[in-house]
């Protein structure tokens, strides 16, 4: 049986998949904002230069078509966001999620060239140590993350759902965080920490951070 | 004191042994000089205290391994084996290294032969892959996604040879052999006097023979995995004459050695660094095949290097917990009693021995004999997982219990308490019991679609302190005061409760104290495991800050006209009577060095033994055979809560482990591809937010022992049989074969008529 590793590659998946539909998608994506692909490329390899919106700064980028939003901001952008964390690959998990455009998506899922000139937060753009959003400051108060890993996930689906309905309901809230795993098991006080926040951004207005 | 002898006393510490966890007995000084203060002097410690690193990791400011990104750094890829049992022909890395981003590449048998004797290459045949997953190659590239299409570029030819991945196969006559001895290994009997008398056969018929109901039954635990959010995670940065190794691991001072070896460095010349890690529970021990790979292409390329694990290589090579089989005969006096029982069971750990605690576990039984196997299959080696053991058995005799419980009409809380011989269990039961509602358990409904059911179990655990810790609190004239604590903080909230130990001591605010932490050149430390970290470490702090304070004292005195023993430091003050002075002016005394002074761990300031009992109630969907938990307590003693918010959530995040491995989580093996099915977060199931019940964390105040002890471990431990229980008083159906999934259920319900 041959090992399809042992084999030179041909078109691996996100390849192809750029090379039909995505790049059309992709290159649509960049028309509308106006932005050409980078001329240069090795050989076989697209290579694109982006435009990104992190945290309401403006930042370019030269990735391979292939790169995901997720890679492009943990290990390509200098310095790096890295609140969006690398940890199932496949969208399962929750953990990448960043807003894009001021919906959560699992950055894993998105291609850089996809996320052109689109608004990205993560979970630095909500809020910082010092000056922390509504969300942040509950999970910490209500010892709503423990290795934290799953944490910068979390304040951004919860931002959202907060920006979207400021008085959720328990199991609402238990919706909203279905797609971000923990494995520390700090569920239940990560959705009393959503509770709080609500009632605390409720009393104080409007979500910090851009 | 003085002119008395030493007393020595011999205290459980939990060290690692070739990767999984043991209890080893030590002889240590008894110090009764070292109490902790009384609890009404302690603003902080006792209390409920937020993280002080939650600022940080709630707005993404955390620097774990995976977010270290040096200059000119590569990104690291392990090729992995298809097969579970192959021997590699051919490898060639060439067209890998001509692959653009490509700087280095290595084989696994390089790797393995890099520090290996001549002898050892000879007996070793390094080119044997024995396990799907097995690193066969690896490279170091200058971006992730140039170094997937590296890995895509090397050829490698295998000869696939016959495995072995299911334990019902491995016992098989004509199975392929995993070791040149078999795949069974008879693992020795504990060698200790109480137990060889236990063992004496006679005894053991003559015990069954006197009891009004014996039930003999197989359990069995699916082999599980830990899923750490974070992967395992290693940066090498290799500087010619020194390295420092940014790794996510549980031990960072196991690893000094190691990468000292690795690197052909001096461990002076090795930094070892770990700031935040992303879980570990128990699976991130050594330095492992990535570790080495990552040491060796940093010294060829001259970069660092980062591997951090995909999740599929997390599957398959970094860690699993053993599963198990478990063959019991019990059987148990009119009483409930139990006098009898015979075990075997059977540890399933891949290549590695596993392990399950020894029945008949915590209880109390007047003639028992179990013997312990070590079943071998093609499957990586299982590692420590929280609580290394003991859930496996837990379940199996926590499931027996209340068969006979069932048989002999007996109440299952009842049952417990009159095989327990300790008081904390009779107490946690009733605690337990009343908060669940156990006396509504004969109310619930019992038939009809939804059926409710309660259950329970009991735990133990040691979580005892141990020698290891060296910590140094340093006071400076501007009133700064930094404690430096070489530890890791693996989620549990280590850097806490250092700085609450030195604010206490200090009569300080939280802020007016720094922890720097997780680097080995901070002063030695134990490992995060067997729940030993906390009770090991938080001695040394107090002992340091202690000696700081009584030298501060002694600088302090004069200025407010009094004797250094007659100070009282609270409030962000210094007093004496009536006069007091401010932290800072007190600091301002200080010679110029300021105050600092070395700590170590005290026996006074910990203990062990921590005892736990569960409650879970359960609804049975009796039609689709769904288990949906509906609350779950868990009462646990531990001594002296240090940080009662950081307790609670550590008892609610074991249960929900412990609600994993009942009722969801398994790891499936295609027998004849001999590959694992659930590599994956999406194949994998693990608990989820839609999955959680009411949790109810109850630390037990009934505990009067004044010495911190480890709590990471124990609440995995009863909530599994606990939960095995409720399904059966739910809705009748025994399942002795986790998890516990609808098919199961519906073949018992169908079974039952």
């Amino acid at each position: 049986m041959s090992d399809p590793r042992s084999e030179k590659p041909k078109n691996p998946s996100r390849r192809r998949f750029l090379a039909g539909v995505g790049l059309a998608g992709a290159g649509a994506a960049l028309a509308k904002h106006a932005h050409g692909f980078s001329g240069k490329a090795p050989e076989g390899v697209r290579e694109l230069t982006v435009p990104l919106v992190v945290n309401g700064k403006k930042r370019a980028i030269k990735v391979e078509a292939r790169t995901t939003l997720l890679s492009a901001l943990r290990e390509h952008l200098d310095p790096p966001v890295i609140g969006p964390k690398q940890v199932c690959e496949q969208g399962a998990c929750g953990a990448c999620t960043v807003l894009l455009d001021g919906r959560p998506v699992n950055s894993c899922l998105v291609l850089a060239a996809d996320a052109a000139s689109a608004r990205i937060v993560t979970a630095e753009g909500l809020g910082t140590p010092g000056h922390l959003n509504p969300v942040q400051a509950a999970l910490v108060e209500h010892d709503g993350l423990m290795c934290g890993y799953c944490t910068p996930g979390l304040v951004v689906t919860l931002s959202a759902l907060l920006e979207k309905n400021s008085n959720p309901t328990l199991d609402q809230v238990q919706h909203a965080c279905a797609g971000n795993f923990c494995r520390c098991g700090t569920y239940p006080r990560v959705f009393e920490s959503a509770l709080a926040a609500a009632r605390a951004k409720r009393g104080l207005g409007g979500l910090q951070g851009g | 004191m003085a002119g008395e002898q030493k007393r020595k006393r011999k205290v459980m510490i939990g060290t690692q042994v070739e990767g999984v966890e043991k209890l080893v007995e030590q002889e240590v000084d008894e110090d009764s000089t070292l109490r902790w203060q009384p609890r009404e002097q302690m603003k902080f410690l006792g209390g409920r205290l937020p993280r002080v690193d939650g600022p940080v990791k709630a707005a993404a400011a955390a620097f774990y391994t995976c977010d270290v990104r040096l200059p000119g750094m590569l990104y690291g890829r392990i090729l992995g084996s298809p097969h579970a049992h192959a021997r590699i022909r051919s490898l060639d890395l060439a067209p890998a290294l001509r692959q653009p981003g490509v700087h280095a590449a290595m084989s696994a048998v390089d790797l393995y032969r890099t520090l290996m004797s001549d002898k050892q290459q000879r007996i070793f045949d390094a080119t044997e892959l024995r396990y799907e997953g097995q690193p066969v190659a690896a490279v170091a590239v200058e971006t992730p996604e140039q170094a997937e299409d590296a890995l895509r570029a090397i050829p490698v030819e295998y000869e696939v040879l016959p495995h072995v991945v299911r334990g019902e196969d491995a016992l098989r006559p004509d199975a392929p052999k995993v070791f040149p001895d078999g795949n069974l290994e008879v693992l020795p009997p504990m060698c200790c006097e109480a137990q060889r008398e236990k063992d004496d056969p006679s005894q053991l018929s003559a015990a069954f023979a006197r009891c009004a109901a014996v039930i003999e039954a197989e359990y069995r635990t699916p082999s599980l995995h830990h899923c750490s959010l974070e992967p395992h995670a290693v940066v090498v940065d290799y500087r010619g004459t020194t390295a420092t190794v940014y790794f996510s691991t549980q031990a960072t001072f196991f690893m000094l050695a190691d990468f000292a070896r690795e690197l052909g460095l001096k461990e002076g010349d090795v930094v070892i660094d770990v700031q935040h890690m992303g879980g570990g529970f128990g699976a991130k021990w050594g330095m492992g095949i990535e570790g080495r790979f990552a040491a060796q292409l940093s010294k060829r390329t001259s970069r660092p290097v980062r591997f951090a694990l995909d999740r599929r290589s997390e599957f398959l090579m970094a860690g699993n917990k053993a599963a198990s089989w478990q063959r019991l005969k019990v059987g148990a006096d009119r009483e409930g009693k139990l006098l009898a029982l015979e075990a075997e069971q059977y540890n399933l750990g891949g290549l590695g021995p596993g392990g399950s605690d020894r029945q008949p576990y915590i209880y109390e039984v007047q003639s028992a004999r179990a013997q312990l196997y070590a079943l071998h299959t093609h499957v990586n080696a299982a590692r420590a997982f929280r609580a290394p053991g003991s859930p496996q058995s837990s379940f199996a005799i926590e499931s027996m219990l209340d068969e006979l419980a069932f048989r002999l009409g007996i109440d299952p809380v009842e049952m417990r308490k009159r095989n327990l011989r300790d008081p904390a269990y009779q107490r946690q039961l009733e605690r337990g019991a009343r908060e669940i509602g156990w006396h509504r358990r004969a109310h619930l409904p019992a038939s009809g679609a939804l059926r409710r059911g309660l259950g329970c179990g009991v735990c133990r655990w040691g979580g005892w302190g141990g020698p290891g810790c060296v910590v140094t609190v340093e006071v400076a004239r501007d009133g700064s005061v930094v404690a430096k604590v070489g530890s890791q903080d693996l989620g549990t909230g280590t850097r806490t409760l250092v700085r609450a130990v030195v604010a206490d001591e200090f009569g300080l605010p939280m802020s007016g104290v720094q922890e720097q932490i997780g680097n080995t050149r901070l002063g030695h430390s134990v490992g995060s495991g067997g729940s030993g970290c906390t009770a090991s470490l938080a001695p040394a702090v107090k002992d340091a800050a202690l000696q700081v304070r009584l030298a501060m004292a002694k600088h302090v005195a004069p200025l407010l006209r009094s004797e250094p023993e007659q100070l009282i430091f609270a409030d962000g003050r210094v007093r004496a009577g009536n006069a007091s002075m401010t932290w800072k002016q007190a600091c301002a005394s200080l010679p110029s060095a300021g105050v600092s002074a070395r700590g170590e761990w005290k026996p006074g300031l910990s203990d062990g033994m921590s005892q736990g009992v569960a409650f879970a109630e359960v609804e049975v969907d009796s039609e689709t055979g769904r288990v949906r938990p509906i609350k779950i307590v868990h009462v646990q003693d531990l001594g002296f809560a240090l940080n009662r918010l950081a307790v609670e959530s550590q008892i609610i995040g074991g249960v929900i482990q412990a609600m994993g491995m009942a009722l969801w989580e398994q790891r499936v093996f295609d027998a004849n591809l001999g590959s694992t099915l659930t590599a994956s977060f999406n194949d994998y199931k693990f608990p989820g937010a839609l999955e959680m019940p009411e949790i109810v964390p109850i630390i037990d105040d009934g505990d009067t022992r004044e010495g911190v002890m480890g709590v990471g471990e124990p609440p995995i431990i009863a909530t599994v049989g606990a939960l095995a229980n409720a399904v059966f008083n739910a809705c009748g159906v025994r399942v002795r074969e986790l998890p516990i999934t609808p098919d199961k259920i519906l073949a018992g319900l169908y079974a039952k008529g």
